[in-house]
């Protein structure tokens, strides 16, 4: 059976895939763009417009379809999605490029160390419920003891609560501790933000803060002060005034509370003065020494040299 | 300028994330603005152009006293500050004059602020309901199609191919859903020279019928991009460790893709003398070797070679 004719009129009412032209068709899969840059044929454009715009989309077309359907593909519900590659056009960006973020603590020192990140999951798995549950959160799994409808009160509780006139609450206890890491975490969190403004940033809150201490420093909260130009006024400052008299309880209960407070190691009002036979300032000295990087990396640079010496000592000999 | 937002719940601060500068950008918002006076041509180009752009497209309705060129106005602030608004990085103004009937002026953004402008008039112009045919699914990503050489040499046809590109097909994706292919956006240019009436015929053809619109517009009044602010926006993000693993940024070597869509190399448990192994894992793997991997299931999709696969559409159910 002959089917050259059938073969042939097949052919006849299809185009060719392949597009021939004298310059070759600049295909940008990356962004769907085909250019072709072949000068416009004068003749063909003002003898059917319409048709011409039609031939020239058509050729343009083919190329970049045949390109698209040679890419690697990948299954999906909705059909094969063509993988595609990256684009050759540079296209300006509508926005700058995203700025790294400056590493925390932690980050700087795991990056140190080579302490690799795991990522944790918000999830994590309850044994008895036989379920996922909140790490944190909402019926999180760190809220455990504290909702719990029995506590166990361990053995030493009248210890633990130092002698206090309250009964012992594990719940209490938990949650307290719970508060506390939630603190921690706020207070790292917020000296992070404060490292990654930069020194001048720092400085300038402090003497931001400095002024407004200043400023309400004068018997009159700094009424009668002159004023800057564009200073701005201080809100929320207001001048309590006691009662002339006053119980002598109170005024010793604010005296006690004065001393216990410069006392105290978290505020700092007064530093202790050094002792006599603590003279040398051991942290301070490493810091000097090791040009602040610390007392373990003073001790491996020292190891690392004398080894280094060494080797090189035995070498000339 | 707008003041700094603070979020104050989680809701806003997500919708604050979304503005911030990514690496891969999304699509560019684009802002159609109604100059002072827009006639119907100009109206319904832009509702035409919006039909296409659609999702990301902002309405301007009511008329602005904009004038983009003019830089004694207010105009680059008033931009600015819409862009800066409505996170958009683009902007269509369409103002008809007696000097300049029906001009519209593309505008595109850089950090919100004005990257470059370029003013075309539209001569004549078929809209999208004057022709009977069936439309393009809002949403679905246009093809590109440029035919001149004049999109190379000239650098304002340069500059408006990469207006229009950025404008309907400028985001990087990683793939396409070969079936969601659906109509072409073709531009060519006149061929007369340049240097007495630059015209650029666009006009948009989905299939064998012409979608439309269809537009013949003339290049005008420009502003090319500052050279400070153009050499920030294309900056481009340094590629990650496991992207030029993958074969990013650089050619691959030795791979290729067959005509079923499979991806194509040198199998190197082969080389290594391990041939038993790897025959055992891929049975059916043809060739001395070389491995083919099915990369997904285009060979159930058609032929890819047919010419009618350009003009595929999807039937309205």
């Amino acid at each position: 059976m002959d089917v050259s004719g059938i073969i042939a009129s097949n052919a006849a009412k299809y185009q060719a895939i392949t597009v021939e032209k004298e310059t070759p068709l600049e295909v940008d899969a990356g962004l769907l763009l085909v250019t072709d840059l072949n000068s416009i044929d004068e003749e063909s454009y003002s003898a059917n417009l319409e048709d011409h715009l039609q031939a020239l989309a058509r050729d343009g077309v083919q190329s970049l379809i045949t390109s698209l359907f040679a890419l690697p593909t990948q299954r999906s519900e909705d059909g094969p999605l063509a993988q595609l590659p990256v684009p050759t056009t540079a296209l300006p960006r509508s926005k700058p490029l995203p700025k790294p973020k400056p590493p925390t603590k932690w980050e700087k020192f795991a990056a140190a160390k080579g302490i690799q990140h795991k990522k944790r999951d918000k999830r994590e798995w309850d044994e008895e419920r036989q379920e996922w549950v909140n790490r944190w959160g909402r019926d999180g799994k760190n809220k455990q003891v504290e909702e719990q409808w029995i506590t166990e009160v361990p053995a030493n509780a009248d210890i633990l609560l130092r002698h206090s006139d309250v009964d012992f609450d594990p719940r209490k206890v938990a949650r307290d501790e719970r508060k506390a890491r939630v603190a921690k975490n706020e207070k790292q969190r917020l000296a992070n933000a404060a490292r990654a403004q930069g020194p001048r940033e720092a400085r300038k809150q402090e003497i931001d803060q400095t002024l407004a201490t200043t400023r309400i420093s004068t018997a009159s909260m700094g009424k009668f002060d002159k004023k800057l130009e564009g200073e701005k006024k201080a809100r929320g400052v207001k001048r309590k005034f006691e009662p002339t008299e006053r119980p002598l309880e109170d005024e010793k209960n604010a005296s006690l509370a004065l001393i216990s407070r410069m006392d105290s190691d978290a505020k700092k009002t007064r530093r202790e003065p050094p002792t006599e036979e603590n003279v040398l300032n051991v942290r301070k000295a490493v810091r000097f020494a090791s040009k602040g990087r610390g007392g373990v990396a003073l001790g491996r640079s020292a190891a690392g040299a004398r080894g280094g010496r060494g080797g090189r000592g035995r070498g000339k000999r | 300028m707008l003041r700094s937002i603070k979020p104050k719940n989680a809701r806003a601060k997500r919708a604050l994330d979304a503005r911030l500068p990514k690496e891969v950008e999304d699509p560019r918002t684009a802002v159609f603005v109604r100059g002072t006076h827009t006639g119907q041509v100009l109206n319904d180009v832009m509702r035409d152009l919006m039909a296409l752009k659609r999702p990301h497209v902002i309405s301007f309705s009511k008329k602005n006293d904009i004038h983009p060129f003019d830089a004694a106005s207010t105009s680059t602030a008033s931009l600015e500050f819409w862009a800066n608004k409505n996170d958009a990085s683009m902007f269509v103004i369409g103002q008809t004059t007696k000097k300049r009937p029906n001009g519209l002026t593309f505008v595109r953004m850089f950090d919100n602020r004005v990257l470059d402008m370029l003013e075309v008039g539209v001569e004549s112009f078929v809209s999208m309901a004057d022709i009977k045919t069936a439309k393009s699914t809002p949403g679905h990503k246009p093809l590109m199609h440029f035919a001149s050489d004049l999109f190379d040499t000239h650098p304002r046809f340069a500059q408006l191919k990469s207006m229009l590109i950025a404008l309907f097909n400028g985001e990087v994706i990683e793939s396409i859903c070969l079936a969601g292919l659906e109509y072409v956006i073709s531009s060519t240019s006149a061929p007369t020279p340049p240097a007495s009436s630059p015209l650029a015929q666009k006009s948009r053809a989905s299939s064998s019928p012409p979608m439309g619109p269809s537009l013949d517009m003339r290049l005008r009044r420009h502003t090319p991009p500052d050279p400070e602010l153009l050499k920030l926006a294309m900056k481009t993000p340094k590629l990650k460790k496991a992207d030029i693993e993958k074969g990013l940024g650089k050619k691959r070597k030795n791979i290729e893709t067959d005509e079923m869509g499979d991806l194509r190399g040198p199998d190197s448990r082969r080389q290594a003398g391990l041939g038993q192994a790897a025959d055992a894992q891929d049975e059916g793997a043809q060739g001395r070797g070389w491995c083919s991997r099915r990369a997904g299931g285009a060979g159930g999709w058609g032929e890819p070679d047919e010419p009618s696969q350009k003009k595929r559409r999807r039937q309205s159910t």
